[in-house]
């Protein structure tokens, strides 16, 4: 039965990623015409539309790279997300694991974050990231890649909540890990595919 | 105990210091005195003199301890905006092997291309000559960001050569025109702006509403939202009134750069 579950949302992730990749088509087209036309600026428009549709493709590609479980969590492909932000900030990405569980993960993937020179200041230059590191937050590398973990439950009576934010690229990855230890939040980080991750979204 | 003995070490400490001070003051005072007096005779300056001589030649002012000082280039050359077409064609390619990242930087270029072209087309469709101002063509500007508060900046410059000068930007920006938008949304910003700065207001420039500012340093500024989201500003400086600044704006084809950005 489950097989079958995961099959069926197999099967309509592939349908709905068809039709995207058909619309991304369509705005090629319209803007293919409209720039012969002299319409420069349905061009255009066309084409800020095709961004957004291949935002959304390379989001769900990214989803389906990410793991169906973090040890005992599982994924909830249900709460799954990917949406383009045209202007600012761009595409976002977005997974949950152990949806109800006693531990429970988050991950997002948010391209041309504002939040990144601050995390990046963070990171590489020593005097801030010295005074900004505490017991609550610390500067730590997941597969090669610099980031900063923060302990945000630690005077809390109820689970711990780990946040670890990355910097990739342009993109900001943040992982929220509730109910979990210090060193569990880092082995969960470490099997997120960073690499490929960071390369899909470039 | 203790105090008094690191007071005494500090008077100590400061007592055999003091007399090298005065010295190097007294050596510093009797130099300066002395280059004074061989500029009087001199009638140049005795320190670059020093200095030339310690150089040893001319040419080698222009050499510091940084390193050479660049003294050739031919600066860099004006590259054609990205062809549009081709652009499509390698997103398509792209696409079809689901190579995404291809797909949008190959859009992106094209993007790019699209934008300065029809920055061009706007800038060649502006006035040449406003209110006795010369359109100055080297200081027209087609700016593209791919991402970014701003999409696309067009901007002319039109000057009578001395200090008279008007400024034209127009841009796709979306954040600006949101502003705009706010404020001929908003009775209550408007009342709180006029209220607080008496030297801004309401105006319509061909039908589009538009805000006037004075400001003593930079002259006249008027904004106006073209549709969604372009807006046209001019920077007026030295402009003698505002019935000037509005008369020069009503010069432009309003109506014709709405049609090019593709407003309604």
């Amino acid at each position: 039965m489950k097989s079958f579950i995961i099959a069926v949302l197999f099967i309509s992730n592939a349908a709905v990623a068809t039709a995207q990749q058909q619309d991304l088509s369509t705005y090629l087209a319209t803007a293919k015409s409209s720039y012969a036309a002299n319409k420069l600026e349905d061009a255009h428009f066309a084409l800020q539309q095709a961004i957004a549709e291949v935002d959304i493709l390379t989001g769900k590609k990214v989803l389906q790279i990410l793991p169906a479980t973090l040890d005992t969590m599982t994924a909830d492909t249900k709460q799954d997300n990917v949406y383009a932000n045209s202007g600012f900030i761009g595409a976002t990405i977005h997974r949950t694991w152990g949806q109800g569980g006693t531990q429970t993960a988050e991950l997002d993937i948010i391209n041309n974050s504002p939040l990144i020179g601050t995390l990046s200041a963070f990171l590489n230059t020593p005097i801030i990231g010295g005074m900004m590191n505490s017991e609550k937050s610390k500067a730590i590398k997941i597969q090669g890649y610099k980031g900063r973990l923060n302990n945000d439950g630690e005077n809390t009576s109820g689970p711990s909540e780990y946040s670890l934010q990355i910097p990739l690229n342009t993109a900001l990855v943040t992982f929220k890990v509730t109910g979990a230890t210090q060193d569990q939040v880092i082995k969960y980080a470490n099997s997120l595919p960073l690499q490929q991750i960071a390369k899909l979204i470039q | 105990m203790k105090k008094i003995i690191a007071c005494f070490s500090a008077i100590v400490f400061i007592s055999c210091i003091t007399p090298q001070a005065q010295a190097q003051g007294l050596l510093k005072k009797l130099k300066d005195k002395v280059n004074d007096k061989v500029n009087t005779i001199t009638g140049g300056n005795a320190s670059s003199t020093n200095n030339s001589n310690t150089n040893g030649s001319a040419t080698s002012n222009s050499s510091n301890s940084s390193g050479p000082v660049n003294r050739t280039g031919a600066g860099l050359t004006n590259t054609a905006p990205p062809d549009v077409l081709s652009n499509i064609a390698k997103a398509e390619t792209a696409g079809k092997d689901t190579n995404y990242s291809q797909v949008r930087y190959a859009l992106q270029q094209a993007i790019m291309g699209v934008e300065i072209q029809l920055g061009r087309q706007i800038l060649q469709s502006l006035p040449n000559t406003v209110d006795g101002l010369t359109k100055d063509t080297t200081k027209n500007v087609v700016s593209s960001t791919q991402f970014g508060w701003t999409n696309m900046t067009i901007q002319a410059v039109y000057s009578d050569g001395k200090d008279k000068q008007m400024t034209v930007m127009i841009g796709n920006i979306p954040m600006y025109a949101g502003l705009v938008g706010l404020y001929f949304n908003s009775a209550y910003v408007q009342n709180n702006m006029v209220d607080k700065n008496p030297n801004i207001k309401q105006v319509q420039v061909k039908g589009e509403k538009a805000i006037i500012q004075f400001d003593e340093s930079t002259g006249y500024s008027l904004i106006a939202q073209l549709g969604q989201s372009t807006v046209i500003a001019w920077q007026c400086v030295n402009f003698a009134t505002e019935d000037e600044v509005m008369k020069a704006a009503e010069s432009f084809d309003i109506a014709g750069i709405k049609k090019l950005m593709g407003e309604q």
